[in-house]
């Protein structure tokens, strides 16, 4: 079963989010900011990471620049999920490395379109 | 909704668009009529179909009668089917062509995402023959609201999210400040959308070297599924193919078609010289 890491300093997204793809059949792991996130991948590399953008301590662009230079740090799926959703902050998620991007809000069927373009369903 | 309210929005239903509905959807004419409800000012159902009865209008029994029909929809949807146009049927009529022009009628496309992904796919065809030629594609659905939205090319926040990846909206759809996203004006002009109801004569569209009609038949009456099939069948050209959602079989009830064997989902003249098929 595949892994899918939840980083959102909102417990009620990541309880949201981690339902919806538990039906996808993924495991769920759970991160409040970036920091811990980063921590996570460190000891376990997720296979997808839903990122929330605006965050304490680390940011959802940083710590995705700083995954990117991990070793490993290339293979999970990264798919943004946040409100920021004009196409300045679309365009400079995608240059850092996300493969995809959902903007706030969601549904069940929003995250299954875009795990599906990234091949994680 | 009372049983006679039912049985004649369901009669204007099947003559105006062949759509046929069963006592157990009710529920979906009430959400399919809540609009025009609304707008009209009625308590219900019970009193459009009063009002259907007691002032006969035409224009409002056809807008009643597109009201009706599904308009659930999302960008890229059958993909297998959007591929197989793409890679095996224009490609095999682009060889057949002698002036490089195609043309691609999408039937039925309510709120105009199949077209929309139609145009979408063709134009990252670079530095593909087929992305050279001149495809027109023809977009028509028997609703109007829904040929509006498809018109405009607007689409809101869950529409975009749904069947089409960032990088084909930031592509291809200009961002609003209402926070729509709107079909950028280079794509706008690759389709052209026009009312048509499938139980009337088509021949004002013209001829198409490929037809798409996906998710209608199915939901149809069959002698007016029929009627449909002949419509779209008369103004597809020698050597073309109709393109029906995969678990749509129209054999039955138009024995003058047959399944491609190269090609799932489309459906080719059954006195078609074999060899042109095999072009494909």
């Amino acid at each position: 079963m595949k892994n899918c890491l939840i980083v959102d300093d909102s417990r009620v997204v990541r309880t949201v989010a981690g339902r919806i793809v538990q039906d996808l059949n993924f495991t769920v792991s759970e991160a409040g900011d970036g920091a811990q996130a980063l921590q996570h991948c460190r000891e376990a590399m997720p296979d997808a990471i839903l990122l929330d953008w605006n965050m304490p301590i680390m940011n959802g662009i940083d710590f995705l620049r700083a995954l990117r230079r991990e070793t490993g740090g290339d293979k999970p799926v990264v798919v943004f999920c946040t409100n920021e959703n004009d196409a300045e902050h679309i365009t400079e998620a995608m240059r850092s490395g996300a493969n995809e991007y959902i903007m706030k809000p969601f549904d069940a069927d929003i995250v299954y379109s875009k795990f599906l373009e990234t091949g994680l369903v | 909704m009372q049983d006679t309210t039912f049985n004649e929005l369901a009669d204007l239903a099947l003559r105006q668009t062949g759509q046929a509905f069963e006592r157990s959807k009710a529920y979906l004419m009430e959400a399919r009529l809540a609009t025009i409800c609304r707008r009209e000012s009625f308590a219900g159902l019970d009193d459009l179909a009063h009002c259907l009865k007691q002032r006969p209008n035409p224009r409002f029994e056809q807008e009643v009668a597109a009201a009706l029909t599904g308009k659930a929809t999302h960008f890229f949807k059958e993909r297998e089917t959007l591929e197989q146009v793409i890679a095996h049927a224009l490609p095999a009529r682009l060889k057949q062509s002698t002036n490089g022009r195609l043309r691609v009628w999408c039937a039925g496309v309510a709120t105009g995402q199949e077209a929309w992904s139609l145009a979408i796919r063709l134009s990252e065809l670079v530095d593909q023959p087929l992305g050279k030629a001149h495809v027109e594609i023809v977009a028509t659905d028997v609703s109007l609201p829904a040929l509006q939205i498809a018109q405009s090319g607007t689409y809101g926040h869950y529409a975009v999210q749904t069947g089409l990846s960032i990088a084909r909206l930031m592509a291809h759809f200009d961002r609003q400040d209402t926070g729509d996203w709107i079909i950028k004006p280079g794509m706008r002009e690759t389709v052209s959308f026009k009312r048509q109801n499938l139980m009337e004569s088509a021949n004002m569209l013209g001829q198409f070297d490929v037809i798409l009609c996906r998710n209608v038949l199915s939901k149809m009456a069959p002698v007016m599924a029929k009627q449909a099939v002949e419509t779209l069948a008369g103004q597809l050209l020698p050597g073309g193919f109709i393109f029906l959602s995969q678990d749509e079989d129209i054999h039955p009830i138009q024995p003058t078609l047959k399944p491609s064997r190269d090609m799932r989902g489309a459906w080719v003249p059954v006195e078609r010289d074999e060899s042109a098929e095999e072009a494909a």
